[in-house]
């Protein structure tokens, strides 16, 4: 539509004024990582007016911006702790996203492009496992996960992340199947190709898009799910959002490491969000180009 | 200046900055006039910048050195277990902290035997036990038991004398049962005759009061609950609402709401049971203790009803209360000139007296009345243990007296379960004002466990009734859905004996 | 010849027209992880766990009477489907408006998706601490904020006030979620063909009329499947109401999730959780089952 320049103008204030409102609680919990422990609690509650320090992040990760530290009692009670526990996030979003979407994408495939009875129900399934509320499939799953040795290892959590993740990227994927011209496949296997041919030299790449636009979904699932990671991890791993729960401590809770923690969290996430953008906005269409 | 001069200087700087004396820039400003940078702060005696859990005096840091008798026991007794691995759920409580950041490496290096410790809230900690527990699969090597827990796990642990008496190869010398306060093993430890575990932390609610603000308005320590009520509405009258009479943990269905219910209840000389086993708090007592709080509540900041005790601890910290009732582990880090604005300011003392008191004889299920509501801890090895005796190593250098005393110093705010860590020269040495490990609170501390300590009932509902039932429906009341004490407290009482009926 | 050449070295399978092939994988891991906790469930509704003997008793129908006798399981559930119908009104409402605002090729808007995105990726858990914080009566700044402008009384415990509370726990969720919606909507938008707008300006229909007879209308069936993954979602939603306000106060923001993890962990009744959890998954099946039906979506 065409905007005349004062509504283009007005537009572009609203847009920044709606995205810096929802930005704001960041902003304020990223003021909170870097406030003294005396300002972050004051009445009336300020956002400015501090001076800034990196104590917070010093105290979570171990490591040393100014001077060495030493022996001390932490919230959580770990030094050098937090770094592994990132890592620990980063592989498990990273492999549960793999491993869903290459198994949703082969089951995307034939239910965008093949007909079969009970088709519609099928995906209706797969959908309601998403429905269970997550504590009932944490009990049955950490008895399993203890007789197969998977508790409290990468692979068990990997596993049930990427279940977790199933059902949401069936459903996209096979929306992004649907958006291209299901003539192509048949052009191609009047050529004589096979479906799995036609599936990775044609199909696939031509929904890369929406494979990007999936794997981002799936990845912030897989690093924010709390509570099959409380249930199903020990000590050897932990991701970012249970692990921060250990800042809820018996004297109060540390709410500038909590902070730092969240504010570092962020970024890799955040990174891996940058680098699939363009590909989250075109690929989103869950199939709206075939109306 | 040589380098052992410049030393001693900065070592002084340190002793200053640790007392609040100059801030943060100025220390480090020092530091770096000095040319001690990043490398030379790292010699550990020389390391005081604490987190909000602890702040380390130099003098504690130096002391971390276990007698030889000790490191020589370790590591005999444990060559048969060196490289097994014993595992721990625990809350974030000071202890645990202090071992999982500062003491184990020691333990693990003596003996062999590694340590893994996970640290949660406490919520998540039952959680893991639970599954641990009803699986039988040994999971964990060690429980952490909250004192509301101790019945519902009594089956799953062995007996810490037992194994003492039964295992005299693996017996600590000089472990010596008898030191812990006999008040803590009776309240925190013992089910139905068994000892569940070794005692290991002890909060207790003590009384703590802005010095400044009761000299300014001329009020005295408060002996009585009447007296505290009192003391409460006067400072809300001369210095509300920017320091309230007092504060409170209050949060609808948390079990700290359950705490403080129970301190006003026991204090007005009335029980949360019966001695037929019926729930008891609709009784007039029950009714007087409610009124009392009603009143007291007029005199907190409008956030106490959605406070755990970390809004609580905050709201003094920030100095928005002029006294409470509480935890006493919260005192050190109000102390730390870091992270609170009254360091200094507060004094700690037993808690007021009650109106009346009931006996054990006239309650159930082993309560104990007492304005001194205590959350103790216990430490457990778990039957289904794969590596009991590692485990069990671990458990008697988690509560020796060596080890006590550095959690003590290493600040964070233990209540030491001991009676000899009390009157350790070391911990004595902590008693200052002004510094986040002080010490200075204990005295109050162990006086009210010897003579005002109170102890919920033991029953394996207690779980569902203290963490869900009673936070729940006083949460209700407080949110304005009951239209009177005897209202609220009848309900209680039906849903009470419901669930212990099955 | 060359393609048979080629499809000799694949597996064999896949070379097939047949769908099964192609959903082993997928139905391998739906077997194991979401079809075996559903058996598991009803076995352990029919359970009960007791304490004293460390092991679970037969109690045949035992749970389910108690389900349907429970008022707090009854409260929960009405809080449950307020709370999820409340956040999907104002999350796909508040997300179509954004997205309609900023699905722009103008310099800038770019950069504003990916602000955007920020929210989705801090874990609820965290979310949920942020909030309590910011909410908190004497320590927020949202409700030292909603004190000044007087929409609140002043220094109001916002999770403490049973007529705020859920409300106060709304806020997170929107603020959360919304951008998700703004994504999916921002795309659906993009992927719209541009024929029927420009003869819409043609016939010089105003901006509301396109947006409701074109707009709405084509944005159908994102609009639906977006509804229907989030709706699920806030069913099960848990993260919030546990660390915020632990349900409270009284029982005003107890959901169905929370009370089954409650009964489960905390009271160790793994039966009446299971039972709990069950039941909550035939109303959701139930619900998106009708809805699905209604908005006649077909996969």
């Amino acid at each position: 539509m065409l905007l005349s320049p004062w509504q283009r103008a007005l537009r572009i204030g609203l847009a920044w004024a709606v995205v810096l409102a929802f930005a704001f609680p960041i902003f304020y919990w990223l003021t909170v990582a870097f406030k003294p422990d005396g300002d972050i609690f004051s009445v009336p509650p300020r956002v400015f007016g501090f001076e800034p320090t990196v104590q917070s992040f010093e105290e979570v990760f171990g490591i040393s911006l100014g001077f060495e530290r030493g022996l001390e009692v932490l919230p959580g009670g770990g030094n050098f702790y937090m770094l592994p526990r990132l890592w620990d996030s980063v592989v498990v979003a990273l492999f549960s996203t793999a491993l869903a979407v290459v198994i949703a994408t082969l089951a995307a495939y034939p239910l965008s492009r093949m007909r079969f009875r009970l088709q519609h129900h099928f995906v209706f399934w797969v959908l309601s496992t998403r429905m269970m509320p997550p504590v009932a499939v944490a009990i049955p799953m950490f008895f399993i996960y203890k007789n197969f040795g998977l508790l409290d290892t990468y692979t068990g959590v990997i596993l049930i992340h990427a279940l977790m993740n199933m059902p949401l990227a069936v459903l996209l994927l096979k929306s992004f199947f649907d958006d291209i011209p299901v003539e192509i496949d048949e052009a191609a296997l009047i050529d004589g190709a096979s479906r799995f041919k036609i599936f990775r030299k044609i199909v696939l790449p031509m929904a890369m898009g929406g494979v990007a636009a999936t794997a981002v979904l799936c990845f912030i699932f897989s690093w924010t799910e709390f509570l099959f990671v409380l249930t199903l991890t020990q000590t050897s791993l932990k991701t970012v959002p249970v692990v921060s729960s250990t800042f809820v401590t018996s004297t109060g809770t540390a709410w500038g490491n909590m902070a730092a923690l969240g504010a570092a969290a962020m970024v890799p996430a955040f990174v891996f969000i940058l680098l699939v953008q363009k590909n989250l906005v075109r690929g989103l269409t869950l199939g709206s180009l075939k109306q | 200046m040589n380098n052992g001069d410049r030393k001693l200087y900065l070592a002084s700087v340190v002793d200053r900055y640790v007392r609040g004396q100059i801030d943060r820039r100025a220390f480090l400003r020092t530091a770096g006039k000095l040319g001690l940078g990043a490398g030379m702060l790292g010699v550990s005696s020389l390391v005081p910048f604490g987190g909000r859990g602890g702040f380390i005096s130099p003098a504690a840091a130096q002391t971390i050195q276990y007698s030889d008798d000790m490191t020589a026991w370790l590591k005999e007794t444990a060559k048969p277990f060196a490289g097994q691995t014993v595992r721990l759920a625990t809350e974030s409580t000071p202890p645990s902290n202090a071992i999982n950041s500062a003491l184990k490496p020691y333990f693990e290096e003596a003996t062999g035997i590694k340590v893994e410790i996970e640290v949660l809230p406490l919520e998540q900690v039952l959680q893991k036990l639970t599954l641990d527990v009803a699986s039988g699969l040994g999971t964990y090597d060690l429980y952490y038991l909250d004192q509301s827990w101790m019945a519902s796990f009594s089956g799953d642990v062995i007996d810490p004398r037992e194994k003492y008496a039964a295992k005299p190869d693996l017996a600590m010398p000089n472990y010596n049962f008898d030191d812990f306060l006999p008040a803590l093993v009776d309240g925190i430890s013992m089910y139905d005759g068994i000892m569940v575990g070794v005692p290991y932390d002890i909060p207790i609610f003590i009384q703590m009061y802005r010095k400044d603000v009761y000299d300014e308005l001329g009020l005295k320590v408060p002996a009585t609950m009447g007296e505290f009520l009192a003391n409460a509405q006067a400072i809300q009258k001369a210095k509300g609402p920017s320091i309230y009479g007092t504060t409170g943990q209050m949060k609808s269905g948390h079990y700290s709401l359950e705490c403080d219910w129970t301190a006003w209840l026991w204090g007005h000389g009335g029980s949360v049971f019966g001695p037929d086993g019926k729930f008891a708090g609709n009784d007039d007592q029950g009714l007087a203790a409610i009124a009392y709080w009603q009143k007291l509540k007029e005199n907190m900041p409008s956030g106490v009803t959605s406070w755990t005790w970390d809004g609580q601890g905050q709201s003094v910290g920030q100095g928005l209360a002029g006294q409470v009732l509480s935890w006493g582990e919260f005192f050190p880090s109000w102390d730390n000139p870091e992270s609170s604005k009254v360091s200094g300011l507060m004094e700690a003392a037993v808690p007021p007296k009650a109106d009346a008191l009931r006996t054990v004889s006239e309650t159930g299920y082993g309560e104990i009345p007492g304005v001194g509501h205590q959350g103790g801890s216990s430490l457990a090895v778990s039957k289904y243990s794969k590596s009991q005796d590692a485990a069990w190593l671990f458990a008697q250098w988690a509560t020796a007296q060596e080890t006590q005393v550095y959690i003590t110093v290493l600040g964070g705010g233990t209540g030491p379960t001991r009676s000899s860590v009390y009157d350790d020269a070391r911990v004595k040495a902590n008693a200052k004002p002004g510094i986040a490990g002080t010490t200075r609170h204990l005295d109050a501390v162990r006086e009210t466990i010897a003579n005002h300590m109170g102890s919920e009932p033991d029953l394996p509902e207690w779980a569902e009734i203290s963490n869900d039932t009673i936070p729940v429906e006083l949460g209700r009341f407080w949110a304005g859905e009951y239209d009177s004490p005897k209202a609220v407290m009848d309900s209680i009482k039906d849903k009470v004996d419901g669930i212990i009926a099955g | 010849m060359r393609m048979n050449a080629v499809s000799l070295r694949l597996p064999r399978p896949f070379i097939s027209d047949h769908p099964l092939p192609w959903l082993l994988p997928l139905i391998a891991i739906l077997v194991v992880f979401a079809l075996y906790p559903f058996f598991y469930n009803i076995w352990l509704s029919a359970h009960e766990f007791i304490p004293r003997k460390r092991g679970l008793d037969f109690v045949g129908f035992d749970n389910w009477v108690k389900l349907f006798a429970d008022p707090r399981m009854w409260n929960a559930l009405w809080v449950t489907l307020f709370y999820t119908g409340v956040c999907l009104a104002i999350e796909v409402t508040l997300g179509m408006a954004i997205a309609l605002l900023i699905d722009s090729d103008d310099p800038g808007f770019g950069i504003l998706r990916g602000l955007l995105t920020l929210t989705l990726v801090i874990p609820p858990a965290i979310t949920g601490m942020m909030f309590l914080l910011m909410e908190d009566a004497q320590f927020g700044i949202i409700a030292a904020f909603l004190g000044d402008v007087g929409l609140i009384a002043p220094q109001t415990a916002i999770l403490a006030e049973p007529s705020l509370a859920l409300w106060g726990v709304v806020v997170a969720d929107v603020w959360q979620w919304t951008p998700f919606m703004v994504l999916i909507f921002v795309a659906g938008l993009r992927a719209l063909p541009s024929d029927p707008y420009e003869s819409a300006m043609i016939d010089g229909a105003s901006g509301w009329q396109t947006f409701y007879r074109l707009t709405l209308p084509m944005m159908g069936k994102v609009i639906a499947i977006a509804v229907l993954i989030r709706g699920i979602d806030l069913f099960r939603m848990f993260d919030y109401v546990f660390v915020m306000t632990s349900g409270g106060p009284g029982t005003a923001t107890y959901t169905l999730s929370l009370y089954a993890w409650q009964q489960t962990f905390s009271f160790i009744k793994w039966g009446y959780g299971a039972t709990i959890s069950l039941f909550a998954l035939f109303i959701v099946l139930l619900v998106a089952h009708l809805f699905v039906s209604l908005t006649k979506v077909r996969w």
